[in-house]
């Protein structure tokens, strides 16, 4: 009897250290959510805040890095078999519409009414290009990435070659404000070995520019003049292609006249070339991306420091005025997949890292993540790698002129497939098989192809839905 | 009797001239494949500003093992452990289900020309078209992320290289022996590992080798397959080629630790390759 | 009765022999790879375009084959495809068969400079390709430097001209796979019954006539195999394409398979890619057949 009745008072006991247990661990529930995004220093804001996100949201980040180039497909094809695998998705801009439209993404209006990502202090370009759809929130801005012209102003404030190029062609030698002075101080700058530059005798070639020659982005470097030049991706009313209007054919034309003055292997240039041909000091100016300003300012990886310039892309004169859209490749923005499981908790992660950390993390060398709001560009002082604060400002300002005129990437679904098609055909014509009346018919009648296939009557809509938004915010005209 | 190999040696003794031109000629072919290999294992100990400049960097001014050791903390150490265990296992399962096939093949002919070629056109599928119905179904079995998933399909990949490598293997050796074997008594399955495998063990050897090989190397079905549980080496190598930033010295220090378990493993198996006294079973 | 039944037993167990034997190859295969098999096939007769959402796909007969046929970039890509497989094996093959030669012969240190030549194979072929996107820069790249070093002025523009870009990729895939076909071709040599060449010295037959006659014969199976296995390997060529040039400039080292990668995992067109993908599998087995009618001549002698 004795022995029933303490198995029994242990028993009671147990399960009353059960319930207990179960009841306090309820109150301090901890949550594992999936992060992926490519792999590389671009997660570490992840890893950095993990004990803020346990301590307030009650979060733990499982973080899964992808190589880069794979982002986009092993995130489809999660998507497409439903896997609800990820809680936080790093996307590239320009999927958006491709994930949004399908209906992968989380529509974050509603959570952005209660929790503000402060969208109003985000660059406009990026904020109504990249983050929405249809005029609805789907993701937040984590890395902006934008298009500037860089150059060496030390080459350009040498008397010598001002006196020289001044002679030849009839102008003061400055940044270039338009793609046709682009061309000449290209052509000026090329020099062979044992010529003179800057009073000094070259044991390497030098050549005027460079630009990014693989097939995955050099459709943003024809982009840059295309834009400027007044061109649009299609027509509204027909979703007829417009790439080969007259605005595509000169932009077209301008690129190839610049292929002379570049390296030789230039078709084949990728971020990294692109980045070094400047950096070590053989090239006179690059249009490229922001994070070769800061790179530009370490003795590690640059043999130019301090002679780095920054400048608007060069544009079109119109009105007297220079006209210049810079294109906006790349990027990174932050989303939540539409079957995600703890949302709330998920969108309070990301509205941290975009609104509350984002200033740290994009001004630091640690990461390669570029800014992107307002609020950023009056922060020189955060970007420490810079030697003076004037430095940091005069990057600023130039990041931020190109991100105010910025242009989009096509974000409509199948993006990658009309990137593509139009990159070849820009090759072609950038080799000398083909005109470039030629080329863009071929490669206008290839997108034509690939909208019918998506449903030209869909893919209108979409691409409506999101021009009405840029008109609205007054980035289209 | 005189020793066999120094039989083979005087029947066919060069003269002096073609020795030194054949070594020539391998020290020129070893120059021209090791130099790349030279580059890769310089570049991992390089600097940020010495992967790409005018004069190319041959020798790095230091020997900064600070790459190695980033390289494994950035997943390189994971990665080689998974890649080992899943190289192994499908290692193994092919090369056993691989060779009794094989042998099969080789000997009985079993299903005629047709089962043979339809082993072999297995292998011949792109993987882009089987990796999203195998996506599927692994997910349906729940095996994602998993050891399992990467082992069955490298399996399925490696069988028919196996099989018809050992067949080729097979069919060369005289079934001489092995019917004298059978005569006094000997089960097939004992002709077959006691005497049909030793004969064909540098066959074997090779075809082991490629098998782990396939799978270490493999890249495409390690990146759909896999998300965080498992990852592979080749997949780790690949996250550091960043979109603004390429980890190239970490890229050659990782891939240069993970090839050293293949390198032991050839040198072990060299000696089995090389012919041995083995051969002398087959007239005595 | 007993030792019968048992004897019986057995019996009927070595009968059964090849059949077990191949059973658990049978079984492994057909257990996972009819579904992508048939799953890919019948994608190859459908319609789903994933970049619009479109949950599941919807027959569509013969379209994915007919858009296939009428494709420049599909030829293009074919067409570079056989480049790659007749210079880029071919090479591999006589290369491959002239270090297995010269290796065959045992001499001091012989296993070490086997070992050495294995070494481009066992590189991750990720970092293969990585490494030669720096050894091919025009600029900065050793090889131009060296080229230069030893009179070639000014360096060849690798990997941006149509007319390099495919050569320097071939030049790399020989680079990386001459030692598979080279170990398989020495372990081949090194299975050839010493009697043959007694024989033959017997006979009083030359080096040559010795190769020719008797070496090559030899090893005729193992060489058809192996460059079987290389050009279906090579088929699935991807990752040095990724890396080199993406296929550019413009397509010109475009090959099948990275055009089949990017029509299924960029562009998401999965019915076009399976067809492609079953198209390849058809030429593949076509090449496959040829092939073995080589070898089933061979065995008839």
């Amino acid at each position: 009897m004795k022995r029933t009745i303490l198995k029994m008072f242990i028993g009671v006991a147990l399960m009353g250290c059960l319930i207990l247990g179960t009841t306090s661990s309820f109150g301090a529930e901890v949550v594992t959510l999936t992060v992926i995004g490519d792999a590389g220093h671009n997660l570490k804001p992840f890893e950095w805040y993990a004990p803020i996100f346990k301590e307030e949201f009650g979060v733990e980040l499982k973080v899964i890095g992808v190589p880069f180039g794979e982002l986009y497909e092993k995130e489809k094809i999660e998507f497409v078999a439903q896997t609800g695998a990820f809680d936080i998705c790093i996307v590239y801009p320009k999927y958006i519409g491709d994930f949004a439209g399908a209906g992968y993404l989380m529509n974050l209006d509603e959570y952005a009414g209660k929790l503000s990502p402060a969208m109003d202090d985000v660059a406009p370009g990026y904020r109504d290009f990249y983050c929405k759809v249809g005029g609805s929130l789907y993701a937040v801005p984590f890395d902006g990435d934008v298009l500037s012209l860089y150059f060496r102003k030390d080459l350009l404030e040498n008397a010598e070659e001002k006196a020289a190029f001044k002679k030849e062609f009839g102008y003061d030698l400055k940044a270039p404000a338009t793609w046709d002075e682009h061309v000449e101080v290209a052509k000026f700058f090329t020099r062979k070995a044992g010529e003179k530059l800057a009073g000094e005798t070259l044991k390497t070639p030098f050549y005027g520019t460079a630009f990014y020659g693989q097939r995955d982005q050099i459709y943003a470097w024809w982009g840059n003049r295309f834009a400027s030049m007044g061109g649009v991706y299609f027509d509204e009313e027909t979703m007829k292609p417009a790439i080969n209007s007259k605005a595509g054919v000169d932009a077209l034309e301008n690129m190839k006249a610049v292929v002379p003055y570049c390296p030789p292997d230039v078709l084949a240039y990728g971020y990294e070339e692109l980045k070094d041909i400047f950096l070590n000091g053989d090239a006179a100016m690059v249009v490229q991306w922001p994070c070769v300003g800061k790179k530009g300012a370490d003795p590690n990886q640059s043999k130019i420091v301090g002679k780095v310039g920054l400048a608007p892309v060069p544009g079109v004169k119109k009105d007297g005025e220079i006209y210049s859209r810079a294109m906006m490749p790349c990027g990174r923005i932050l989303s939540i997949p539409a079957d995600a499981k703890h949302p709330w908790k998920a969108y309070q992660v990301i509205q941290w890292l975009t609104v509350v950390s984002s200033t740290a993390d994009v001004s630091t060398p640690l990461t390669g993540l570029d800014p992107y709001r307002i609020s950023h560009f009056e922060t020189p002082e955060a970007f420490e790698m810079f030697p003076t604060g004037e430095d940091a400002k005069i990057y600023l300002a130039g990041i931020k002129a190109n991100m105010s005129s910025g242009y989009p990437e096509p974000p409509i679904p199948g993006s990658m497939e009309y990137i593509d098609a139009l990159a070849v055909d820009i090759t072609r014509a950038l080799q000398g098989e083909k005109s470039a009346q030629q080329a863009l018919d071929d490669a206008a009648a290839e997108w034509e192809n690939i909208t019918e296939r998506f449903g030209r009557e869909r893919q209108q809509k979409l691409y409506q839905g999101l021009v009405a938004g840029w008109r609205e915010a007054g980035l289209w005209e | 009797m005189e020793n066999r190999r120094s039989k083979t040696r005087r029947l066919f003794r060069p003269n002096d001239y073609v020795v030194i031109f054949a070594f020539v000629v391998i020290a020129i072919l070893l120059i021209v494949f090791l130099s790349p290999i030279f580059w890769m294992v310089s570049t991992a100990f390089k600097d940020k500003g010495e992967y790409f400049t005018y004069p190319p960097v041959y020798l790095p001014k230091k020997l900064d093992f600070s790459h190695f050791f980033r390289g494994l903390k950035l997943g390189g150490a994971k990665g080689i452990q998974d890649t080992l265990i899943v190289a192994a296992a499908t290692t193994a399962l092919s090369m056993v289900i691989g060779s009794l096939a094989a042998y099969s093949l080789a000997r009985f002919r079993i299903g005629g020309k047709h089962f043979a070629f339809w082993i072999l056109s297995i292998r011949m599928m792109p993987p882009v078209a089987s990796v999203l119905p195998l996506f599927l179904f692994y997910r349906f079995l729940k095996i994602l992320d998993t050891y399992e998933a990467l082992i069955i399909t490298y399996t399925i990949f490696n069988i028919p290289f196996a099989v018809w490598m050992l067949k080729g293997f097979f069919e060369e050796l005289p079934v001489e022996l092995e019917e004298a074997a059978l005569v006094d008594g000997c089960g097939r399955l004992r002709a077959f590992y006691k005497i049909a495998l030793p004969l064909i063990a540098p066959g074997l050897v090779a075809t082991a080798l490629f098998c782990f090989m396939f799978s270490w190397n493999e890249f495409f079905f390690a990146l759909i397959l896999t998300r965080s549980n498992v990852t592979p080496v080749t997949v780790v190598i690949a996250g550091m080629i960043g979109g603004h930033e390429i980890l190239w010295a970490e890229i050659s220090a990782v891939a240069a630790m993970a090839s050293i378990p293949i390198i032991v493993l050839a040198i072990f198996l060299q000696r089995y390759l090389v012919r041995g006294l083995t051969l002398g079973a087959v007239k005595g | 009765m007993e030792e019968n039944r048992r004897a019986s037993f057995s019996f009927n167990l070595e009968k059964q022999i090849p059949l077990l034997f191949v059973l658990p190859c049978l079984i492994v295969l057909l257990a996972v790879s009819v579904f992508p098999f048939l799953y890919s096939l019948w994608l190859s007769f459908s319609k789903w375009e994933l970049g619009m959402g479109q949950r599941s796909p919807t027959f569509a007969w013969f379209s994915n084959y007919a858009r296939l046929f009428s494709d420049d970039r599909f030829w293009g890509s074919m067409e570079n495809m056989a480049e790659v497989l007749v210079f880029g094996v071919g090479a591999q093959l006589l290369i491959g068969l002239g270090v297995a030669l010269l290796l065959n012969r045992p001499f001091r240190g012989r296993s070490w400079i086997t070992t050495l030549f294995l070494l481009p194979m066992m590189i991750c072929p990720v970092v293969v390709g990585c490494n030669w996107k720096m050894i091919y820069h025009y600029s900065y790249g050793p090889l131009n430097h060296i080229l230069g070093l030893i009179g070639v002025e000014g360096g060849l523009n690798w990997l941006g001209s149509s007319d390099l870009a495919l050569p320097s990729i071939i030049i790399a895939d020989t680079w990386e796979w001459m030692p598979f076909v080279m170990i398989v071709l020495l372990a081949g040599l090194q299975s050839i019954p010493v009697e043959l060449y007694e024989a033959a010295k017997v006979d009083g037959a030359s080096r040559w006539q010795v190769f020719w006659y008797i070496t090559l014969p030899s090893l005729k199976t193992i060489i058809i195999i192996v460059v079987l296995i290389r050009l279906m390997d090579t088929f699935k060529l991807f990752d040095l394409v990724t890396l080199l040039t993406q296929g550019g400039p413009a397509s010109a080292s475009e090959t099948i398979s990275y055009f089949n990668y990017l029509t299924g995992f960029k562009f998401f067109n999965m019915g076009y890619a399976a067809a492609l993908a079953y198209i390849q599998l058809a030429i593949i087995i076509i090449i496959a057949s040829v092939f073995l009618r080589f070898l089933k001549k061979e065995e008839g002698g």
